[in-house]
C-alpha cells in the first residue's frame, strides 16, 4: 500500500491550477456565455441558441460573420502561397551549408518576429503612406512609380498590403523551422544522391522535401492558427478594430472585439462577444481536426 | 566538366538572401535614422542618414515629457519576467509530473494541456474580464502575469516534457536507489539536464508576451499600468503629426528588444535547432 | 573496365594537411583494400576518388583521362556509406531505383536491373519494404544491391561491416568477397580492420598519418612489412618486439644481444647492418614454440593465459620486464608463475632499425628471396 504521491500533486498543481482558471475555465464559460443574454442592467438570463440565431440571421450581423470568415480564409489563403513557399525557399538557401555568414541571414530575416506589432503596423503605414514619400521614393527608384497608390486605403489592395506586412514579420518562424529541419537530415543521405548522380534540384524535391514533410506540416497547422487569432496588426495598422476601408480587412478578431466592445454606433455585448467567440472555436477546432484527421495520420516521422 | 553541388552558386545564394535580409532590416533602418533628425529633414529627405546639420533629438525630448516611457518599459519587464518565471518554473514541474510518473488520468491531463497550444486564449477573453473584475484584478500588472503564464505553460509543458523523455533513466534510478527525494531529483538533476530546452521555451515564450497588444488593452490599459506596447500605440494615437517624437519613441520601444536579441540570438537559434519543436 | 590510377594524390584542408603522396594502381578485377588506423586518411582518400571532396593535388586517372573534376556520376563508380545511407521515406525497390532515374533509365531496363540484383543479394522477398522495416543486415544488402544495379566500373565501400555484429560481420565479409567474384568487379573497400583486409584484398594499401606505408598483396605485408608500423598492424596478437644490440653480421644474418638477456639470430639481408646498431626484432606469437624445439630461445614467466579452446594466448614477462605473447596448445595446462622457455626459428624472425624500417627477411615463407631479388634486377638492367 503505498502512501499518497504528495509530490506529485505538488508538481502538477501550480500549473494546471493557472491554466484551468485562466485559460481552460474562461473558455469553457465563454462557450457557456454564448447561450444566455444580458440585459441593460448587466443580469444574465438563458436563451438557448438564440445568439446564434441572431449571427446567422440577422442581416447586419451575418453578412458581418460571413465577411470576417471570408475575410479571414482569404488571409489564410495568401499566407500560404507567399508566406510559406518563401520560407522554404529562404530556408533552403540557408542550409546549403556552402554559405558563409550563415548566422547573419538568420539573426537579420528573423529580427522582424521580435518587433511588436505595434512598430510594424505604424513603420508600413509611415513608409506606405502618400503623404512622407518613402514608399513612392523607393519604387521610383526601380521605376515603378505609376503603381504606387494608397494601397492600405483601397478596398481592393489593403488585405493584400496588410497579409504581406504580415509575411515580412512572421516568415523569420516557419523559415527557422524548416531550416531546423532540414540540417538535420544527415549528410550522408544527400552524399549517396549526389554519388547516385542526381542534380541539387532533384535532390531537393525528392529526398529533402519529402523528410520534411512533417515540419511543413506543423508550419500550416501553426499558420492556421495563428492567422485565424490575427487581430493586432489590423488593430495597429487602422488604429482600431473596425476592419479597414469597408471591411476589406476585418477578420474574426476584430470582428470579436467589435462585438464584445461596442464600436461606433454600435453597442458591446458580453454574451454576444461570448457567442463570436464560441463560433471561432469551432472554426479553428474545424480547421485542425480536418488537419489532423487527413494530414498528420500520413505523415511518417524519420528517425535518423 | 565542373557542377556545382549546390542548388545555386554561393554568389547567388547571398543575393537572394542579401535582398531579403536588406527588405527585412530597411523599415527599421529607416525608423532609427530619422528618429534622429529634424522634422524638416525627414519629410525632405527621408532616406538619407542624419548629418549634423539635420540631426535633432526634439523626437526623444518630446517622448521622455510627454509620456511615462520609462514606466511602461519597467511594467513590460516586469510583467515579461515574472510571467517568465512562473511558466518555466511550474511548467517544469508539470513537465515533470506528467512525463515521468504513470497514473490514471495522465493522459487526459496531457491531452488538457496539448489543448492549450491550439486554442488561442484570447476565444476566453469574455470570461477572464470577468474574473478579472470580480476578483478586483482589473489595470493590475497581476492580471497580465496570470493570464500570460497560463497562455505560456501549454507550450512550455509540452516541450519540456519532450526534453525529459530523452534524458536516460539510468540516472534517475541511479538518484532514486541514494533513497534522494523526488523533490530533491527534480531540481538537482533533472532541471540542470534541460537547460537547452528552458533557454527555448523562454525565448518563444517572451516575444508574444512583449509585444502583445491585446490583453494590456483589455486588462490593464491605465496609464499607470500600461506596457511599453500600448504605451507606444497610445502615444501615436494622440501625437500623429507628431512624426519627431513618434519616430523617437517607437525606436525607443525597438532599440532594447533589438539590441538584447543580437546579445541572445546565437542561443535562441541554438535553442529552436536544437529539436526542442517537435 | 577499370584501370583507375592516383598520381601524387595529397589533401589539404586549409593549412592541414591530410594526405599526402598517394600512388596507387588499380587494375580490373582488383579487390583494393585501403587499411589504417583512424585519422590516417583513408576515408578521406575514398571520398576523394568517389569525387565527394576535391583532390586539392595530384592527379586522378581513369582509363587513361584525367577525372579530377568529373562528378561521381561521370566517374561511372558507385558508393556503400558505412551507414548505409538509405533513403528513409523510399521504399527498397526505389531506393534502388533513383539513381537509375536520375540517369534516365527506362522503366523497363530498371526493373530488370533491380530483379537481378535482388536475386544475387536474396532480397527480393524486400523489395516493397521501408528501411525502417528491414534489420542491419538486410539494409548492408539493399545498399549493396543500389550500387549493383548502377553497373559502374568501380566500387567504393566505406566501412560497411562497422555497425554490423560480429557474426554478421563475418557471414556478410564472406559474401561481398563471393560476390567480387560473381560480378567480377572492382572494388576499393576501406576498413580499420586488418582481418577484413587479409582475408578480402589481393591488394592492400597500409595507410598512416596521410600517407602509404606499404602496398602489397596480404602474404606480401604479412611476410616481409616495409616498416614497424606495418609489422604490428598486420596480424593478430600484434607481433612481439624485442629492444636490442647488433653483436655480430655473418652471412646468413645478424645475431642481436636482446636488452632481456638473451641472444637471437635472424636471418636477414644485412648490407645496411652494422654492429653496435640499435634494432628491434620482430617475432610473431605463431612463431613462437612452447618448448625448446627452435634454435632461438627465449625464456620467461608466465603472467597471463588466456584460453580460446583449441588455443592459448600465454604472456610471458621477460627478464627485462617486456612481455611476449604466444599461442600455446590448448590441451597444455599452464600455471600463472611458471617458468618456461619458448623458441622460435631464426627464418621466422623479423628485424627492425632504430628508425622503424624494416631489414629485408631472406627466407620469408621459407623460400630463399635471393634469387628472386637478382631476377628483378637483372630484368631491370
Amino acid at each position: 500500500m503505498n502512501k499518497f504521491p504528495w509530490h506529485l500533486v505538488v508538481f502538477l498543481a501550480p500549473a494546471f491550477i493557472i491554466y484551468g482558471v485562466f485559460s481552460a475555465l474562461p473558455l469553457a464559460d465563454t462557450l457557456r456565455l454564448s447561450i444566455f443574454t444580458e440585459d441593460s442592467f448587466g443580469v444574465r438570463s438563458f436563451l438557448g441558441w438564440g445568439n446564434y440565431e441572431f449571427v446567422f440571421q440577422d442581416a447586419l450581423m451575418s453578412q458581418a460573420f460571413w465577411n470576417a470568415l471570408w475575410v479571414n480564409c482569404k488571409f489564410f489563403f495568401i499566407n500560404m502561397i507567399i508566406q510559406n513557399p518563401i520560407a522554404l525557399l529562404l530556408a533552403a538557401l540557408l542550409a546549403t551549408g556552402r554559405i558563409r555568414g550563415v548566422a547573419f541571414y538568420r539573426t537579420a530575416i528573423f529580427l522582424p518576429t521580435l518587433l511588436s506589432v505595434v512598430i510594424v503596423g505604424f513603420v508600413w503605414k509611415l513608409m506606405l503612406s502618400p503623404v512622407w514619400g518613402v514608399g513612392e521614393t523607393l519604387m521610383a527608384m526601380v521605376g515603378l512609380e505609376d503603381y504606387f497608390g494608397p494601397w492600405l486605403g483601397m478596398p481592393e489592395s489593403s488585405l493584400i498590403t496588410v497579409s504581406l506586412i504580415s509575411v515580412w514579420q512572421y516568415i523569420g518562424l516557419p523559415m527557422i523551422l524548416i531550416y531546423a529541419a532540414l540540417i538535420g537530415i544527415p549528410d550522408e543521405l544527400l552524399d549517396a544522391a549526389y554519388v547516385d548522380g542526381s542534380k541539387p534540384l532533384r535532390t531537393f524535391f525528392a529526398i529533402q522535401l519529402p523528410l520534411i514533410y512533417p515540419t511543413l506540416g506543423l508550419v500550416t497547422i501553426l499558420t492556421f492558427v495563428g492567422n485565424f487569432n490575427a487581430f493586432d496588426l489590423m488593430y495597429s495598422v487602422y488604429s482600431g478594430a473596425g476592419g479597414g476601408p469597408e471591411q476589406s480587412v476585418d477578420v474574426l478578431g476584430t470582428f470579436f472585439y467589435r462585438t464584445f466592445f461596442g464600436f461606433a454606433s454600435q453597442i458591446g455585448s458580453t454574451t454576444m462577444g461570448a457567442t463570436v467567440a464560441s463560433l471561432m472555436f469551432l472554426v479553428i477546432c474545424v480547421g485542425v481536426g480536418l488537419y489532423f484527421y487527413f494530414v498528420q495520420r500520413r505523415l511518417l516521422r524519420h528517425q535518423f | 566538366m565542373i557542377r556545382l553541388r549546390n542548388l545555386a552558386r554561393p554568389a547567388l545564394v547571398h543575393a537572394v538572401l542579401l535582398s531579403y535580409t536588406v527588405l527585412a532590416l530597411f523599415p527599421i533602418f529607416l525608423v532609427i535614422i530619422n528618429s534622429f533628425k529634424s522634422k524638416r529633414a525627414i519629410f525632405n529627405d527621408p532616406l538619407a542618414l542624419p548629418t549634423p546639420a539635420t540631426f535633432s533629438l526634439v523626437g526623444y525630448e518630446k517622448v521622455l515629457q510627454e509620456s511615462e516611457v520609462l514606466t511602461f518599459f519597467a511594467n513590460s519587464l516586469i510583467v515579461t519576467l515574472v510571467s517568465l518565471l512562473l511558466i518555466l518554473t511550474f511548467g517544469a514541474m508539470a513537465a515533470w509530473g506528467l512525463s515521468e510518473y504513470k497514473f490514471r488520468g495522465n493522459r487526459w491531463l496531457y491531452f488538457i494541456m496539448g489543448f492549450g497550444i491550439m486554442v488561442p486564449i484570447r476565444l476566453g477573453t469574455v470570461s477572464i474580464l470577468s474574473t478579472m473584475v470580480s476578483l478586483n484584478l482589473t489595470n493590475t500588472l497581476t492580471a497580465l502575469i496570470l493570464v500570460y503564464t497560463a497562455q505560456g505553460l501549454p507550450l512550455a509543458v509540452f516541450i519540456l516534457a519532450e526534453f525529459m523523455n530523452q534524458i536516460p533513466k539510468d540516472l534517475k534510478e541511479a538518484a532514486r536507489c541514494d533513497s534522494v527525494s523526488e523533490y530533491k531529483i527534480f531540481a538537482q538533476i533533472i532541471v540542470p539536464l534541460i537547460r537547452p530546452a528552458i533557454a527555448t521555451v523562454a525565448v518563444f515564450s517572451m516575444i508574444p508576451i512583449w509585444n502583445d497588444l491585446w490583453f494590456p488593452l483589455i486588462l490593464a490599459p491605465g496609464s499607470s499600468t500600461q506596457t511599453i506596447t500600448l504605451g507606444v500605440q497610445q502615444f501615436i494615437g494622440q501625437y500623429t503629426t507628431n512624426w519627431n517624437a513618434v519616430l523617437a519613441s517607437l525606436s525607443l520601444a525597438v532599440l532594447p528588444v533589438v539590441g538584447l536579441y543580437f546579445v541572445f540570438s546565437r542561443q535562441l537559434i541554438r535553442g529552436i535547432t536544437s529539436g526542442a519543436v517537435k | 573496365m577499370a584501370n583507375v590510377s592516383l598520381h601524387k594524390i595529397g589533401k589539404l584542408y586549409g593549412k592541414t594537411r591530410v594526405l599526402s603522396d598517394i600512388n596507387l594502381t588499380i587494375d580490373e578485377g582488383d579487390f583494393v583494400v585501403l587499411v589504417g588506423p583512424s585519422g590516417c586518411g583513408k576515408s578521406t582518400l575514398l571520398r576523394m576518388m568517389a569525387g565527394l571532396e576535391p583532390i586539392t593535388e595530384g592527379e586522378l586517372q581513369m582509363e587513361g583521362e584525367r577525372v579530377n573534376h568529373w562528378t561521381p556520376s561521370e566517374r561511372k563508380i558507385a558508393m556503400v556509406f558505412q551507414s548505409y545511407a538509405l533513403y528513409p521515406h523510399m521504399s527498397v525497390y526505389k531506393n534502388m531505383a533513383f539513381g537509375l532515374k536520375a540517369n534516365k533509365l527506362g522503366k523497363d531496363a530498371i526493373a530488370t536491373r533491380i530483379q537481378h540484383a535482388a536475386r544475387i543479394l536474396k532480397i527480393d522477398a524486400l523489395l516493397e519494404r521501408l528501411p525502417k522495416e528491414l534489420s542491419g543486415g538486410q539494409r548492408q544488402r539493399v545498399a549493396i544491391g543500389r550500387a549493383i544495379v548502377r553497373e559502374p566500373r568501380l566500387f567504393l565501400f566505406d566501412e560497411p561491416l562497422s555497425n554490423l555484429d560480429a557474426a554478421l560481420r563475418v557471414q556478410t565479409r564472406l559474401e561481398i568477397s563471393k560476390l567480387h567474384q560473381q560480378l567480377r568487379a572492382t572494388i576499393v573497400y576501406v576498413t580499420h580492420d586488418q582481418v577484413e583486409a587479409m582475408t578480402l584484398g589481393n591488394k592492400i594499401v597500409v595507410l598512416n598519418d596521410g600517407a602509404i606505408a606499404q602496398t602489397g598483396s596480404p602474404l606480401e605485408l604479412y611476410q616481409q612489412p616495409a616498416t614497424e608500423f606495418v609489422a604490428t598492424f598486420i596480424g593478430s596478437p600484434t607481433m612481439n618486439l624485442l629492444p636490442g644490440q647488433i653483436k655480430a653480421i655473418d652471412a646468413d644474418g645478424c645475431t642481436i644481444v636482446l636488452s632481456c638477456g638473451g641472444e637471437v639470430t635472424v636471418n636477414v639481408l644485412t648490407e645496411q647492418a652494422a654492429v653496435g646498431d640499435r634494432v628491434k626484432v620482430g617475432i610473431r606469437s605463431e612463431h613462437l614454440a612452447e618448448d625448446d624445439s627452435h634454435d632461438q630461445r627465449l625464456y620467461g614467466k608466465v603472467s597471463l593465459v588466456e584460453h580460446l579452446g583449441e588455443v592459448n594466448f600465454i604472456y610471458l614477462t621477460l627478464a627485462d620486464g617486456q612481455e611476449l605473447v604466444l599461442r600455446g596448445d590448448g590441451n597444455r595446462a599452464v600455471a600463472i608463475g611458471e617458468e618456461l622457455v619458448v623458441s622460435a626459428r631464426a627464418a621466422d624472425c623479423y628485424l627492425f632499425d632504430q628508425h622503424g624500417q624494416a631489414f629485408l627477411r631472406r627466407y620469408p615463407g621459407n623460400m630463399l628471396i635471393e634469387p628472386k631479388l637478382a631476377a628483378l634486377s637483372a630484368s631491370q638492367a
